[in-house]
């Protein structure tokens, strides 16, 4: 997503990801538990709505750039994750890190995963993408020409080191 | 048994003196921060963004002891104890959280307190929106939600005092809050802040050393998975025994619903620099879940030491933790915890103390078109106000407390969510739909958790409150924005836009 459409894309999916979990929710009312089809949408619409949301704060210029890898192997390792848990056959033995196999896939595969992808890309691009020296310097002007205007910036807004 | 008599019962006369001494060591320590941070508490700046002079490691212990209660220790593992699996739901979205909220909230409000000198969670709505009366209606949002979240922690913290010391629930409420007060009082989120730091400390140590202790104590993940196995099978299920829909709705409360807690996200004003943004979801996360093992770890060794008859079936849930600190825990690591849950506790209700005072001081007269002269006294007389009220409501509400409870959460997510996170992302917002969206967050969460609570309707299965209001508020926001998008432009300063597109 480099085309400068990330922000109204991110829109569209969240949008869409939020109606879906409407409807999962929906279903509940007429079919106890919900229908059959409402475990899978769920999990889009909520896997989908995170990835979107990801995408909204860290999308610049209209643009996810590189952000766009980690975002979306997460969403896809949470997705799979789940309609795994969801879809495969219970199975006691063997054990998969100590769990039987399908409670291993969430815990270790939703739960632990992205934890060693998401937090490592934000520090990782975070100088050249997240925060810029410029972006710094962009922002400060705007607080002095805020100040300059008689606008209200508070004698508490120290300039940090 | 209750959960109030095995907590007192762990502290038998053999481990009294080490709980006693552990604790007052720790409410020492707690007492000494405070002074120090009230001779550096000169401004309502001090008071309630900490003079915007802390660190990241400062942040994010501060901002994990706020996000983690009472709950993580004493409910939580009861919580996976009955419900099995499924229970770890409402902490997997952890993985995702912390760096989602970073890219979401963090660089915009660190940004926009720099350019605005905002304040409270509800400054930076009025400034987005340019709007006094979304200002002052999430302000409204925030501090019923914060009276009665802080009523139910009050009402653990006494339950806590009254285990170590044997004061009674009543003395051990008002002992509990009046130590939290005073700090709070004093020092303000400065207190505040270098408080949770300590107490974050004590309990992500804690909660991980519990955590190894109840591995050993089951002999072992596989021992514990096969042991479950053979008595409740069910219990190992991904979904446990809840169903799908009920199991996905915590992940989903509990995972978007973290971009809207104000009590955690106004911290981001406090940071000194906000290139130190850089390694906050990194170190957030590690704490957080150092902090949450021993919710996993006590959970399901406990059950699997019921399986195996190693202990015996616990009367309700929640005495997973105090038994399993009875019977398999050296005296001194319990009495860790127990300062661990107190840790819990205090640092939670200080933090809505503090956005609490600021609903009164600050946002609800913006929203009227007054602006309090003295907003550091008045903050102040607003924290002691608002923290009696709580404890009155602990101490005499009867059930209406846990009720005041349940919604905090879920009132935060469908009432900022929409407004906050996606509307300081989204240029083409609009100050309608930032106030219908609160509007009907606020409006759904208290009517149908009355509704609820009162028997007269219940959801079906799977549905949660809180999980239908935050997608339906949402919803509302789009929509509403969408009809009213002409105004969108007029309605978005040119530096708010900046802090928006950097």
């Amino acid at each position: 997503m480099t085309s400068g459409r990330a922000r109204p894309f991110a829109l569209g999916v969240l949008c869409v990801a939020l109606a879906s979990i409407a409807a999962a929710y929906a279903s509940a009312f007429f079919v106890p538990g919900g229908a059959r089809w409402s475990v899978p949408a769920f999990i889009l619409g909520m896997s989908l709505a995170s990835g979107a949301m990801m995408a909204l704060g860290a999308s610049k210029n209209g643009r996810l750039g590189v952000l766009l890898l980690p975002i979306g192997l997460t969403i896809t390792i949470v997705v799979a994750g789940l309609l795994l848990a969801w879809g495969l056959p219970a199975e006691s033995e063997p054990l998969w890190l100590g769990l039987p196999r399908r409670a291993a896939i969430v815990l270790y595969g939703v739960g632990l995963l992205p934890m060693f992808v998401l937090p490592v890309a934000y520090a990782l691009t975070f100088d050249r993408v997240t925060l810029r020296p410029e972006d710094i310097v962009a922002v400060r002007a705007a607080r002095a020409k805020v100040t300059a205007e008689g606008g209200t910036v508070p004698s508490h807004a120290k300039e940090p080191a | 048994m209750t959960s109030l008599q095995l907590l007192q019962a762990a502290v038998s006369p053999t481990a009294r003196p080490t709980i006693v001494v552990v604790a007052l060591v720790y409410f020492a320590i707690v007492s000494a921060i405070g002074v120090w941070a009230m001779r550096r508490t000169k401004t309502a700046s001090d008071f309630f963004v900490a003079g915007q002079g802390i660190g990241l490691f400062a942040l994010a212990l501060a901002a994990m002891s706020a996000t983690v209660s009472g709950f993580a220790f004493i409910g939580g593992p009861g919580f996976v104890y009955a419900s099995g699996l499924g229970a770890m739901f409402l902490v997997l979205p952890l993985a995702l959280t912390n760096t989602m909220g970073a890219w979401v909230l963090a660089k915009r409000l660190r940004l926009l307190g720099e350019v605005r000198g905002l304040m409270t969670i509800p400054d930076a709505i009025g400034a987005r929106y340019r709007s006094p009366v979304a200002q002052g209606l999430s302000g409204v949002s925030i501090l019923i939600a914060v009276i009665g979240y802080m009523a139910t922690n009050v009402l653990a913290l006494g339950l806590v005092v009254d285990a170590i010391f044997g004061t009674g629930l009543g003395w051990g409420i008002w002992a509990g809050m009046g130590i939290t007060l005073a700090y709070s009082v004093a020092g303000g989120i400065l207190a505040g802040v270098y408080t949770d730091v300590f107490q974050g400390l004590l309990m992500a140590v804690a909660s991980a050393l519990v955590f190894f202790f109840a591995l050993d104590a089951g002999g072992g993940l596989g021992a514990m998975s096969r042991a479950i196995a053979s008595a409740d099978a069910l219990f190992l299920e991904p979904w446990g025994r809840m169903s799908p829909l009920a199991a996905l709705s915590l992940f989903f409360v509990f995972g978007i619903g973290a971009l809207a807690q104000p009590h955690v996200a106004h911290k981001f004003y406090m940071l000194r620099d906000p290139r130190m943004l850089k390694w906050y979801p990194l170190v957030m996360t590690v704490a957080l879940m150092m902090a949450m093992s021993l919710y996993f770890g006590v959970g399901i060794s406990v059950r699997a030491l019921v399986a195996t008859g190693d202990l015996t079936p616990l009367g309700r849930p929640d005495e997973a933790t105090p038994a399993f600190l009875l019977q398999f825990t050296p005296h001194l690591l319990a009495a860790l915890v127990f300062s661990g849950v107190a840790a819990a506790i205090m640092s939670s209700v200080n933090s809505f103390m503090s956005i609490g005072a600021a609903a009164i001081t600050h946002d609800i007269p913006v929203a009227l078109g007054r602006r309090v002269r003295n907003e550091l006294l008045v903050g102040r007389l607003s924290t002691v106000v608002i923290s009696v009220l709580a404890a009155v409501i602990a101490q005499f509400s009867g059930k209406l407390v846990a009720f005041l409870g349940i919604f905090g959460w879920g009132l935060f997510a469908s009432t900022l969510v929409p407004a906050l996170a996606i509307g300081l992302n989204w240029p083409n917002a609009t100050r309608a739909g930032a106030i219908a969206s609160i509007v009907t967050g606020l409006v759904l969460t208290l009517s149908l958790e009355t509704l609820t609570y009162f028997g007269v309707y219940s959801f079906p299965a799977g549905v949660t409150i809180s999980g239908a209001a935050l997608v339906l508020s949402c919803l509302v926001f789009f929509v509403v924005s969408w009809i009213t998008r002409a105004r969108a432009a007029s309605e978005l300063d040119p530096d708010v836009r900046l802090v928006m597109e950097v």
